[in-house]
């Protein structure tokens, strides 16, 4: 693989958002054993020369016969896979984060390996594809927030027999969005100053209480089935319990720590508000003169982080 | 059982394998000695392998480590063990590279799929590329372990008692299928010239004589004649008739009308011996003087009366000697007593008068000498067992207890001519009768069955040689034999095409619902009968019209329906596997092939 390693960055990843493998895209190239196997077919040829006898040299013809076979069951073990990218969800920078891949195989595949090279994850090894398409979910580890691709992404396989290595470099083009690193550290808490608002006229309408509900969290043993989201249930989506506000939740507002390096200041932020909305805490976010709530919630964390991954 | 743990049981088992053909194999030369290193390297490869280069490394030093056994050991056991050694170390690999994990059937399938799909290819290679000349020789060895019952060395005096040794020596299979003549079973492995007055020694090789035999094996020109397997013998000389011509470069006629292998030592071979006319160049070699030399003294009495009869035609000298040892006294036994050390044959021709062959052929050869004839002595074997095992053709079975000696005298004109003095002392008795092998308990019945399949085998595989493809090239190209390139190439292409169709098609016969394919097989064979599914209609109302018609298809039908449904339909708890599925599939075609009558109903439509 060292040498796969030295040939990548002279290769022209293709960017296609669907790859079909061809002659065109795959690569192929004998492994070390492939090497090693013809030093062996050498070996057994002298020796069948030197004594005269069939045995190695029928065993040396064979192995050649493998080897040759095998360089043709590789390159077709991925010829004709289609590669396409999914919808990625956003994540957080500097976590391992999946990236969904669609692969559509016109028969069996076997003894896939995909690996990001621009960036650091696991390797993803799939011993067989059935043919038809599969969703596969790459792991990869973003460096930095904002809409970020993972690189380029090599697909392999050595199967059936180890000999030669048919690769292909795809550049999924597909970007995935990345809120700030989740990094502990200093924000600027303020109290509510009621100022002209983002979300204001919700959390107005909250303070008035009532009947509606205004967000969802996981079920606890100790709620009331009365609170139960049945509809969703229903849904499939699990059991959620309505979160109703009859009073004003704390005016807890968190802004970016102006002392500190914008980065850091996002991630720490970042840290912070996720850590609320996991402690039950409403809060708001007082962003570009804003505030964002003062709100609690699953929706209302995932609209401040995606605020705080676009920043400029 | 995880993927690795597959591979892993593959490899052990491909290396005991390998590991049970080194017990027939001696590390008496370079070549023998790297086959077993090799092994025992796989060994220790495959004990400390963690990862999957290394295990992949494994694989192909167990093929390496299989071709050189063949190199050392082409008989039919050890092919059969070396084989499935490949076999079982291409699945190994596969178990390495693919996701079939725990099911080793499955990947031994495959090995068998890919080796089937490249044995073509190979086959091509095998018979069109040409042969090369080997370009040197391995080393001859260094320390025979192996015994037979002859050596180099010749000394009947200081033998005392002759034990009988029933181990085998030797198997020929000859091509007409028939044993030879009862005179034609004298085979000699060596001779013996020099003589210091109470041993007789064979001659080391001499690379000057090189010429000549290569001379010797070129005439051979005709079929295969003898095929021989002989077993392990430190002696590089192998059994032969001394007619015809060696068929493997590897081999040599010396001078002397020795059959000398070129190759290591001490290992069974397997030889061709192809026709070729007589007379055969080693039989005109004329004598140099030290044929004619006897230790002056040595023993008196012999020189003098062998230099009483060295006036006349060497004929004449010839019938003097076998006249005069039919006149005296002597008896054939295998327990002569030890000879005096001095004038040892003085004292066997004029006092004791019982012995050996050895003691006769030594003791003529002297005194032809003394006559004046070049003479000297030959070991070798003679007689032997014809086997006629229930497949393949018939052979003769030499043991060690079939080893003799006898002289052979140069005659000007006539070339070197056989005696055998135990015949003209003992009548003949010496010569064990030509039978068949009786009497033989099970075991050895056995074994004779096995060296009779292992003869066939080896004649079919050593039939293939330089000679065979040059006849083979001359059918098939005639004199374009500059075609032979392009030939070769396409036969690659096409092999290498059919190749690939025959592992695409494997695959696609592998793939699919295998619970449907149980149901088609079954409703392939009811088609055939004419019983068709109608158009909506479902197996278990099939299943009832075929009951109706054919009440003794129950309960195999039933059983089969109903485990159908259940693989189907059912939960998991009640699902059958697979294999019950092929089970009852096989037992319901059994009793529809018994039933054998078309049906009289037939439906268009198709069932699903």
């Amino acid at each position: 693989m060292d040498l796969l390693k030295r040939l990548d960055p002279r290769l022209p990843p293709r960017k296609e958002p669907r790859l079909r493998l061809g002659l065109r895209t795959l690569y192929i190239l004998p492994t070390g054993l492939g090497w090693l196997w013809l030093g062996g077919v050498g070996l057994l040829l002298v020796v069948g020369v030197q004594t005269q006898t069939n045995g190695p040299l029928l065993l040396a013809f064979l192995m050649l016969g493998l080897w040759l076979l095998a360089l043709h069951l590789t390159h077709f073990n991925l010829h004709g896979l289609e590669l396409a990218c999914g919808t990625p969800s956003w994540g957080f920078a500097e976590e391992n984060l999946p990236y969904p891949l669609l692969l559509r195989c016109a028969g069996l595949c076997e003894g896939l390996r995909l690996h990001w090279l621009d960036a650091s994850g696991e390797p993803l090894t799939l011993d067989s594809l059935r043919p038809g398409e599969h969703q596969l979910e790459l792991p990869w580890r973003p460096t930095s927030r904002g809409l970020s691709h993972p690189g380029r992404l090599r697909l392999l396989s050595t199967a059936p027999l180890g000999l030669f290595v048919c690769w292909t470099i795809w550049q999924p083009p597909v970007a995935q969005l990345l809120a700030p690193a989740r990094k502990a550290g200093p924000v600027k808490e303020l109290m509510d100053a009621a100022p002209a608002a983002v979300g204001r006229g919700q959390a107005m309408r909250l303070e008035a209480g009532g009947d509606d509900w205004h967000d969802l969290r996981p079920r606890r043993p100790e709620d009331s089935p009365s609170r139960l989201a049945w509809k969703l249930l229903a849904q499939g989506r699990g059991h959620q319990v309505k979160r109703f506000a009859t009073t004003a939740p704390q005016a807890l507002v968190i802004a970016a720590d102006p002392s500190l390096p914008r980065e850091q200041a996002l991630q720490h932020l970042s840290d912070r508000l996720c850590r609320l909305h996991r402690q039950g805490i409403p809060f708001g976010l007082l962003w570009q003169g804003a505030v964002v709530g003062p709100d609690e919630g699953l929706a209302h964390r995932d609209r401040c982080l995606l605020l705080l991954a676009e920043a400029p | 059982m995880s993927r690795w743990q597959s591979a892993a049981l593959l490899q052990w088992l491909a290396f005991g394998l390998l590991a049970a053909g080194l017990l027939a194999l001696r590390p008496v030369d370079l070549l023998s000695t790297l086959a077993i290193v090799i092994t025992v390297l796989t060994g220790l490869k495959l004990w400390e392998a963690r990862r999957l280069q290394e295990r992949r490394l494994v694989c192909l030093l167990q093929l390496v480590s299989a071709g050189l056994q063949g190199a050392m050991q082409p008989d039919l056991a050890a092919s059969l063990l070396q084989g499935t050694a490949v076999l079982v170390a291409l699945g190994g690999l596969l178990a390495l590279e693919l996701g079939t994990a725990a099911q080793w059937g499955v990947l031994m399938r495959r090995s068998i799929g890919v080796v089937l799909a490249a044995l073509p290819l190979a086959l091509v290679l095998f018979l069109l590329v040409p042969r090369l000349q080997p370009i040197g020789v391995f080393p001859g060895g260094w320390g025979a372990v192996a015994v037979t019952g002859l050596s180099d060395t010749l000394e009947p005096g200081s033998i005392a008692s002759l034990a009988t040794s029933t181990a085998p020596a030797a198997r020929v299979s000859f091509a007409t299928g028939a044993p030879p003549s009862p005179e034609a079973r004298r085979w000699r492995v060596l001779v013996h010239e020099a003589f210091d007055g109470s041993r007789w020694t064979a001659r080391e090789d001499d690379p000057g004589e090189e010429l000549l035999a290569w001379r010797n094996a070129r005439d051979g020109k005709g079929s295969l004649n003898q095929v021989w397997l002989s077993e392990s013998s430190p002696l590089a000389r192998l059994p032969w008739s001394g007619s015809g011509s060696p068929s493997s470069r590897q081999l040599r006629v010396t001078a002397r009308g020795e059959l000398v292998h070129r190759g290591p030592r001490g290992q069974r071979r397997a030889y061709a011996i192809t026709e070729a006319p007589p007379p055969f160049i080693w039989q005109r070699e004329r004598p140099g003087p030290e044929l004619l030399a006897l230790p002056a003294g040595a023993n008196p009495r012999l020189e003098a009366l062998g230099a009483s009869w060295a006036s006349g035609p060497p004929l004449e000298r010839l019938r003097r000697a076998e006249r005069w040892m039919r006149a005296q006294p002597f008896r054939y036994t295998r327990q002569p007593g030890v000879l005096p050390e001095v004038a040892p044959l003085d004292a066997f021709l004029f006092e004791k008068r019982q012995g050996f062959c050895g003691h006769f052929a030594s003791s003529v050869s002297a005194l032809l000498r003394a006559a004046g004839l070049p003479a000297r002595v030959v070991s070798g074997y003679q007689g032997g067992s014809w086997v006629q095992p229930l497949s393949g053709a018939g052979y003769l079975d030499l043991r060690q207890s079939d080893a003799h000696a006898w002289s052979e005298v140069w005659i000007e004109g006539l070339g070197w001519l056989s005696v055998d003095p135990s015949l003209w002392v003992s009548g003949g008795s010496t010569a064990p009768a030509l039978s068949p092998a009786q009497g033989m308990d099970p075991l050895h019945w056995v074994e004779r069955q096995w060296w009779g399949l292992d003869l066939a085998w080896t004649r079919w595989w050593l039939g293939y040689d330089a000679r065979s493809q040059e006849a083979l090239l001359e059918r098939l190209l005639g004199d374009r034999r500059d075609a032979l390139g392009v030939v070769l190439l396409g036969a690659m292409a096409v092999t290498l095409a059919g190749g690939l169709a025959l592992l695409s098609w494997l695959r696609q016969r592998g793939q699919g619902d295998p619970q449907r394919r149980e149901l088609d097989r079954c409703l392939l064979a009811f088609a055939r009968q004419g019983w068709v599914p109608q158009a909506g209609e479902t197996l278990p109302q099939l299943a009832m019209r075929l009951r109706q018609r054919w009440p003794e298809l129950e309960p195999e039908l039933g059983q089969f329906v109903a485990r159908y449904e259940a693989q189907r339909f059912g939960t998991e708890a009640v699902r059958p596997g697979a294999g019950e599925l092929r089970r009852s599939r096989r037992r319901l075609l059994r009793r529809w092939r018994r039933i054998r009558t078309p049906g009289p109903e037939s439906a268009g439509g198709s069932w699903r």
